[in-house]
């Protein structure tokens, strides 16, 4: 996978390594810093079936640092932050391949290499039943969840032997 | 043949004459008959839409999305820049600020609009509040909520936003705003049945054309949907659908 370059702000001071599920990896620059989800809003995207975007609302263009041009072809992995394990997308895409809902707290990482939590709602696109593309809607987590969500996919992180 | 055109029960009750009034414009631009129907309670529409007294829908999103997926209605146009949107309101003197001031056990005012309701539930979420740990307090009209809120007979008030900013100067006062939803996508639809078959493409023009005309546009600000009704295709109520359903649990 290829992506648009990342503009680390200056806190964005630690190199990580992503390797996607295809076997391609990239370095991000990440901070800590988190960026709090927009109140009221929800934050919408649809991808094809190769999880490649096909539609950002304003809130995710806005939320996620990149422009809607370098948004929009993209894989959706491209929000993938490297704290996040490979088993939390796995269940996601298991579960929709099978037709099914999927609900997860996700962080995502920005342009600037900062954060945001979401709770995200991924449904399969059926049309005259067939699955056509996915639909994944975020909606303000709790604090509650993403200290207990945090904690969890460090284990998973560690089970999986990558940092 | 008349054709009945029912308007969902949710509008402010001063968007009546606004109606009636988009009714009888439409009839004139279409050269169809239209009656309209404007049930007082959601169980009274959904009792219209069961006989099967029901060709034209203005529906909320969520009966939309019933409606199309399982009673093969079909969606010709939705209103611009005009979402369904959603407040949650405290008294003005509460000592709440945002909605994760709310606990568990809190009492919550709302009527039967299940749009307001599921939406506030989703707004609720980042307090860990659920279905369960709420109290309702179900009230005939949102006068009623508000006036139970500023009691603090409830610690919190759903509200449709348009109904919200509709309260009196004086009411409004008294009352503070914890969360006002900006969802944006998510709007009332117009569907048509099957049985309407080719008219419903009259219905869309007529609607669809008021949109800065002089018999037109005048019913629009009546309305209070001033930048009128664009057209939808079926993948939009689709998209619309997928969206919604995200949002039921």
């Amino acid at each position: 996978m290829a992506f648009p370059p990342m503009q680390p702000a200056a806190d964005a001071d630690q190199a990580r390594q992503h390797t996607y599920h295809d076997g391609t990896s990239r370095t991000v620059q990440v901070s800590e810093r988190e960026i709090p989800y927009p109140e009221g809003r929800l934050i919408i995207s649809r991808t094809d079936l190769n999880g490649v975007l096909t539609h950002a609302n304003d809130a995710f263009i806005e939320l996620s640092g990149y422009t809607r041009e370098e948004l929009i072809g993209q894989p959706h992995a491209i929000l993938r932050h490297p704290d996040m394990p490979r088993a939390a997308f796995k269940d996601l895409w298991d579960t929709m391949k099978a037709g099914k809902k999927w609900h997860g707290y996700v962080k995502n990482l920005r342009k600037d290499g900062s954060h945001y939590w979401v709770y995200a709602t991924a449904v399969p696109n059926i049309r005259n039943g067939q699955t056509v593309g996915y639909t994944s809607v975020r909606r303000k987590p709790s604090r509650k969840k993403i200290e207990e969500l945090s904690a969890v996919y460090k284990e998973w992180k560690a089970a999986e032997g990558s940092t | 043949m008349t054709l009945n055109l029912l308007i969902a029960p949710d509008f402010a009750p001063e968007r009546f004459a606004g109606w009636h009034m988009l009714n009888t414009v439409l009839q004139k631009r279409s050269g169809l008959q239209l009656h309209l129907l404007t049930p007082a309670s959601a169980a009274e529409q959904a009792q219209l839409i069961a006989e099967g007294k029901v060709d034209a829908v203005y529906a909320n999103p969520f009966d939309a999305a019933s409606m199309i997926r399982d009673a093969g209605y079909q969606a010709i146009a939705r209103p611009v820049g005009k979402s369904d949107e959603m407040v949650i309101a405290t008294a003005a003197g509460s000592a709440a600020n945002t909605v994760e001031d709310l606990q568990p056990g809190c009492k919550i005012a709302l009527t039967d609009n299940k749009d307001v309701k599921l939406i506030g539930l989703r707004l609720l979420e980042p307090a860990d509040l659920t279905e369960a740990d709420i109290q309702w307090q179900m009230v005939d009209t949102y006068q009623a909520a508000a006036r139970m809120a500023i009691k603090g007979e409830v610690d919190a008030s759903f509200f449709l936003a348009e109904a919200y900013h509709s309260l009196s100067k004086l009411t409004k006062s008294q009352l503070k705003a914890l969360m006002e939803s900006k969802l944006a996508d998510i709007t009332h639809v117009l569907l048509t049945s099957a049985k309407v078959g080719a008219d419903a493409e009259r219905v869309k023009e007529a609607l669809v054309g008021l949109t800065g005309t002089p018999d037109g546009q005048p019913v629009l600000d009546e309305l209070g949907i001033a930048g009128g009704f664009e057209p939808m295709t079926q993948e939009d109520a689709e998209f619309m659908i997928d969206l919604m359903d995200t949002l039921l649990d």
